[in-house]
């Protein structure tokens, strides 16, 4: 066949058009996808810790896939257990098990991480592949127009005036989990593992509360004056609380209250496991982890982060309310969590 | 090819994408329902009646099933009477106005149910248009949204138009002149209504109604924004067995018995209308 200047146009022409494609191949440009939590996470986890790490490493580029849950992200893996798209994902430590018992995540080793010898021990659980990425701790949120004087106790909750002015995140939500278990202590309860007062004492609470599923959160609740208190995570509730013009204030109470886990893990079979490894030795080091703090407010586990004493006061990590924290195994939580579920279904959101 | 021609063949496409979109995934949802759930979400591989006894020796579930139900009838009713006097003005009025009336009674549809249910959060919320309607005239408001009250409200409005359409197509045998007939022989208004119009009506009836409880009993958002985690029903527990504690069988459990209830809301329906036009006839 012969060429005309039709066929030369069109092949010149194809071949610009399809540039944008071709070009990575040659850079030998790498994309990592990380999943973890999206909205105001996300925002903050981009700017301080994503966008520093790709400035640190122009060969990688990481795109953020964000999930509302970790339920989900382990939704995710397992369906793309054959063919993994996913590279590291980010969920709590409960969900990091189940991942581990299913053999859906890569076991990160001392001798590919020495980032691993600077964490705290209890970033790490046994028979979990995934690692402490944050603590983060729930804290009692309240609107500091109509709550006077600042509530410093979770009794406040059960205070009559507040009737009806209250959110709260039910189970399976590991905050409606939580503060069952800071519940139980609360009403005299010696052991989490046996829940019963705190049951009792949320459905006692159960017809003051406002909403046991407060969409889109409990944080938008109180900022727009739906409710007057309410539990929530205590990163987004001081970062919430400063950006919204005294509307939302998020108080750690003189009880103390207990961690809960974010684990970073490594997707088994994942499309770029070197990148992968980078990212996560990243996100680990002494830098994210105390740039993620000052930004976001979640306690550290890399024990080498520098962190100014005023983000310190503003977690449960400074250490006069350390030794007030509910110490509480996740995994045994996980072991009793269907049954806890299955209480707040039958005794707590029915009564009212 | 027989009586009906090329009439099979033409069937067939559809067929086979009812086939496969369809029933092929109802068949999964059979399989799955027969797995075990694990905690934290895994599936179990082999064949077990686990969740199936588990579900249907708890009372728990018996009591959403029949608040699922007892729900959807209650709106399927509130939206017949509030439906009924607005099709049937709409139906009488005059031929000029009668599209546009149409077009204002089901222009609802085009806004998505989320956002009216937000609208409904905040005209019933406590600050809202409602309680403080309520305020004004003297009255303490009860509590009306975060709770059944609330549900109900918003999915009556939110199902009215499905409601209206249905009624405006069954108006068709609706003849004005044996109303006037019956008042001619001395028939009062209501004798009228009852004898002449209702059972003209019926088939619009029997119709909105079946569409608008389905429709009830497969509604979740509505329930989960405007219940405030408090209104447990069908679809609900199926969402967060599904979505939020990943026990995926006991969701394709439930869902088969939602299926069920489908199932047994058709049969009603077709006992319903033989009888009634029988009753016509």
């Amino acid at each position: 066949m012969t060429i005309s200047r039709r066929h030369l146009t069109q092949g010149t022409l194809g071949g610009l058009l399809a540039m944008p494609f071709i070009r990575p191949a040659f850079a030998q440009e790498r994309t990592i996808t990380l999943a973890a939590y999206g909205g105001i996470f996300q925002e903050n986890y981009q700017a301080v810790v994503v966008d520093p790490f790709m400035r640190a490493h122009p060969g990688i580029k990481v795109t953020y896939f964000a999930m509302p849950n970790s339920a989900q992200t382990l939704g995710t893996i397992r369906a793309q257990k054959a063919a993994p798209q996913l590279d590291v994902a980010m969920f709590d430590i409960t969900i990091g098990k189940a991942a581990t018992d299913e053999g859906l995540l890569d076991p990160l080793t001392p001798a590919e991480f020495p980032v691993l010898a600077d964490l705290a021990p209890s970033a790490f659980a046994p028979g979990v592949n995934s690692v402490g990425v944050t603590f983060d701790s729930l804290s009692l949120l309240y609107s500091p127009e109509t709550v006077k004087p600042a509530p410093t106790s979770w009794r406040v909750l059960w205070d009559p005036a507040y009737s009806g002015k209250i959110a709260i995140t039910a189970a399976p939500d590991i905050v409606g989990i939580g503060m069952t278990l800071v519940a139980n202590r609360l009403f005299g309860g010696t052991d989490y593992k046996d829940f019963s007062r705190g049951v009792q004492a949320l459905a006692d609470l159960s017809p003051h509360v406002l909403s046991w599923d407060p969409k889109p959160d409990a944080y938008t609740f109180i900022t727009n004056g739906t409710a007057q208190l309410g539990v929530g995570w205590n990163a987004r509730g001081q970062l919430y609380s400063r950006q919204s013009a005294g509307k939302l204030g998020a108080a750690l109470p003189e009880e103390g209250s207990l961690f809960q886990i974010n684990t970073l893990g490594l997707v088994k079979g994942a499309p770029q496991s070197e990148a992968a490894k980078a990212f996560i030795a990243y996100a680990l080091s002494p830098v994210a982890q105390a740039a993620f703090a000052e930004r976001m407010f979640y306690a550290p586990v890399n024990t080498k982060a520098q962190v100014s004493a005023e983000a310190l006061s503003a977690t449960a990590a400074s250490p006069e309310r350390m030794g007030k924290m509910l110490a509480v195994d996740w995994l045994e939580v996980a072991k009793f969590r269907n049954q806890l579920n299955e209480q707040w279904r039958r005794r707590i959101l029915t009564r009212s | 090819m027989g009586r009906f021609g090329l009439l099979p063949l033409l069937v067939l496409p559809a067929v086979a994408v009812n086939l496969l979109t369809f029933l092929w995934p109802m068949l999964n949802l059979a399989g799955l329902s027969f797995r075990e759930g694990m905690p934290g979400g895994g599936i179990g591989t082999d064949f077990t009646m686990a969740t199936w006894r588990d579900l249907l020796a708890d009372e728990f579930y018996l009591e959403i099933l029949l608040r699922s139900v007892g729900v959807s009838l209650t709106i399927t009713g509130f939206a017949l009477l509030a439906g009924y006097p607005l099709a049937f003005f709409v139906h009488r009025s005059d031929a000029r106005w009668r599209n546009l009336l149409v077009v204002a009674c089901i222009s609802p549809l085009l806004i998505s149910a989320v956002v009216r249910t937000y609208g409904w959060l905040v005209i019933l919320g406590d600050r809202g248009f409602a309680p403080s309607l309520l305020r004004g005239i003297g009255i303490d408001p009860p509590r009306l949204v975060f709770n059944m009250t609330g549900v109900i409200i918003g999915l009556v409005e939110i199902l009215m138009p499905y409601m209206i359409l249905s009624l405006l197509a069954g108006f068709g045998k609706l003849n004005q002149t044996l109303e006037e007939a019956a008042a001619s022989l001395g028939a009062p208004p209501l004798t009228v209504f009852w004898r002449i119009v209702l059972p003209l009506t019926l088939p619009g009836i029997l119709l909105g109604c079946l569409l608008t409880f389905v429709l009830t009993i497969s509604s979740f958002i509505t329930p989960k924004l405007l219940g405030g985690g408090r209104v447990l029903l069908l679809a609900t527990e199926i969402y967060d067995n599904a979505i939020v504690t990943l026990n995926w069988p006991l969701a394709a459990a439930l869902s088969l018995i939602a299926l069920g209830v489908f199932g047994a809301a058709m049969v009603v329906y077709g006992r319903i209308a033989r009888a009634a036009e029988r009753a016509i006839a």
